[in-house]
């Protein structure tokens, strides 16, 4: 086979200049510069992104479902650099609403420029803040941020720290003919006393390297999948178990919901 | 009487400048001489005059509940030690029932778990959980929070209180907690009496009082006459049985088990139990002497090791019993105007 020399060199030409490309070094890190960093929380069901209403969706038992709701917390970020060194974050506190795009993609502040390799959050609020003065508790942490879309437990006293609500040919009709499946997640341990804790860590390498620097603020692309809070550590029928509203209840919730995250990707812009 | 044992009160400061916040006046909260330490966080909170008032105003307001019909005095009523008079579980709006008689609201400042099963450890989360409750008020924290601040009035109260206009969760909150923890009953006629006041008992209550410190203050100890612990203690259990504490904590220890209430005000906080199952202190007694179910958890204190179970108390003994009881009633308290509705 005969190769056009024009051909070779245009090749050689470009493998070097994306070879360069990918190589270049970002800006050092400076001591003590900040930037933000993005956490993108993309809800799906499977391959199709997450719609709220009457969107049909099917879990990997078969049986159709449609999501009214889907709210979630995210807490105590932490983000660990390739040197092994740990980046804590514990007063910023995020609450993922599907109904609202604007809670899709909350910032963390104040991140140290550095080059992360692993991310760790918490699904739920830790139990310090969930037993903390209220004059502290500011922005989602207050009741008053919820309207309808309740976050709080008045009873046993503590956020709800996963809401999961919809609809289900599955579910037994109510006496209204609606058939609600409802899971409400929530349990900090107990205040002075032993009780169900139901705080998950979701700890995910970032299968490459997020570059915080003075004029880069990265992006983590979450995919959140749904089907895994069915169907991951333990299986989880619609037809079964179709309302939990008890800590006590929940933690096989909260064992599966921490298996609906991986990272995607991550953008360095 | 007041300047009698106003010499024995241990006051307890409470500094304003700990808050730069507040204003007006810091109100002292005292300790009745005969009580122990109190337990509420006050560094976190100061009381204020201006505090205070806003909380009452809050405690008798309507617009806590979704239809704007009923305020936390509906089941919170003065004349009653601050409960539900004649009503064994409380009604909410639209006359929806709970499932658990309402507590009287007394010397708050002792206690650091709420409820019958103490699902809330602070005094200032406890008015969310009846906001909250769709059986009770039924409204969101959000609504009552922009219908406070849409008044004319709540904004002027609370700047008096916290400086600013500003209508905020925490201060709505401290706000209440400031009044109810004003709410002391430490003037009954038990209360002179211990304290050697002037204060005689008759001889059915003296004796009253002895057989209660003999048969019933391991668990309604010392001067708030309560352990604060959870125990079961016998009640007839039926199929659908509230499961008391094990709600909150999931261990079986505490399957069945309630707070063990204080005794404060109790000849007019009736009925009694967490299910308000009994309507006179006479069913209380007889109760506890002839029918002490033995069901899972039943409190070790109710069984002897023969086998009996509950107190033996003949029928002369129940009635000393509740007339030394009666001695704990603070008519100061249920008819202090400064507690009263406005």
């Amino acid at each position: 086979m005969k190769i056009n020399p024009f051909f070779l060199l245009l090749f050689a030409f470009c493998t070097t200049v994306f070879t360069s490309c990918k190589n270049e070094e970002p800006e050092p890190a400076g001591d003590g510069d900040t930037n933000n960093l993005t956490l993108e929380f993309d809800n799906r069901v499977g391959a199709q992104k997450l719609v709220l209403g009457t969107t049909p969706y099917k879990n990997d038992f078969g049986e159709e479902f449609s999501v009214t709701t889907l709210n979630y917390f995210i807490s105590n970020v932490s983000l660990k650099k390739t040197d092994g060194t740990v980046v804590k974050f514990p007063d910023q506190y995020f609450l993922i609403r599907q109904v609202d795009s604007n809670t899709w993609e909350p910032e963390l502040k104040n991140v140290p420029a550095g080059d992360y390799s692993e991310v760790s959050f918490m699904v739920g609020v830790d139990s310090l803040r969930s037993a903390s003065p209220i004059a502290g508790r500011t922005g989602v942490l207050d009741t008053y941020a919820y309207g309808e879309d309740n976050m709080w437990w008045g009873w046993n006293s503590g956020y709800i720290f996963f809401k999961f609500e919809g609809t289900s040919p599955v579910v037994p009709a109510n006496g209204a003919g609606l058939r609600p499946f409802q899971y409400h997640v929530g349990g900090y341990g107990g205040y002075t006393n032993r009780a169900p804790n139901n705080i998950r860590t979701v700890t995910l390498p970032l299968n490459g390297t997020a570059t915080v620097r003075k004029s880069i603020s990265p992006t983590i692309h979450f995919v959140v999948n749904l089907q895994k809070f069915f169907n991951s550590t333990t299986a989880l029928k619609l037809q079964e178990t179709k309302s939990v509203h008890d800590p006590s209840a929940a933690a096989p919730l909260a064992n599966n919901y921490v298996n609906m995250f991986t990272v995607d990707h991550i953008h360095n812009d | 009487m007041t300047r009698l044992w106003a010499g024995v009160w241990v006051v307890l400061l409470v500094w304003s400048c700990s808050s730069p916040e507040r204003t007006g006046p810091e109100v002292s909260f005292t300790v009745p001489a005969n009580f122990p330490k109190p337990l509420y966080a006050f560094e976190r909170n100061p009381l204020t005059t201006s505090g205070v008032e806003l909380g009452k105003a809050l405690f008798n307001e309507t617009l806590l509940s979704k239809d704007n019909t009923i305020s936390c005095a509906e089941c919170h009523s003065q004349p009653y030690g601050f409960t539900h008079h004649g009503h064994d579980v409380s009604h909410g709006i639209h006359n929806l029932k709970g499932t658990r008689n309402s507590l009287p609201l007394q010397n708050l400042a002792w206690e650091s778990e709420f409820f019958w099963d103490g699902g809330v450890p602070d005094l200032d989360l406890v008015p969310i959980a009846p906001i909250i409750s769709e059986v009770e008020m039924g409204e969101t924290m959000t609504n009552v929070i922009d219908k406070l601040r849409a008044t004319k009035k709540y904004p002027l109260l609370f700047k008096k209180a916290f400086g600013t206009e500003e209508i905020t969760t925490a201060r709505f909150l401290q706000s209440l907690s400031q009044f109810m923890l004003t709410l002391v009953s430490a003037n009954a006629r038990y209360d002179h009496f211990v304290r050697k006041e002037g204060i005689t008992l008759t001889n059915d209550e003296q004796t009253g009082l002895q057989l209660f410190r003999q048969k019933c203050s391991s668990c309604h100890t010392g001067e708030l006459f309560t352990d604060r612990s959870y125990r079961n203690n016998g009640l007839f259990l039926t199929s659908d049985a509230d499961e008391g504490r094990f709600r909150i904590t999931n261990q079986e220890k505490d399957r069945y088990t309630f707070r063990v209430p204080s005794l404060r005000n109790v000849a007019v906080t009736g009925p009694y139990m967490h299910d308000g199952r009994f309507y006179t202190l006479e069913a209380v007694l007889d109760h506890y002497a002839e029918n002490v179910h033995d069901t899972p958890n039943l409190d070790p204190i109710l069984k002897a090791s023969t086998g009996q179970r509950g107190i033996a108390l003949t029928q002369q003994e129940r009635q000393q019993i509740i007339a030394f009881l009666k001695t704990l009633t603070d008519e100061e308290f249920l008819t202090n105007k400064q507690l009263a509705v406005p």
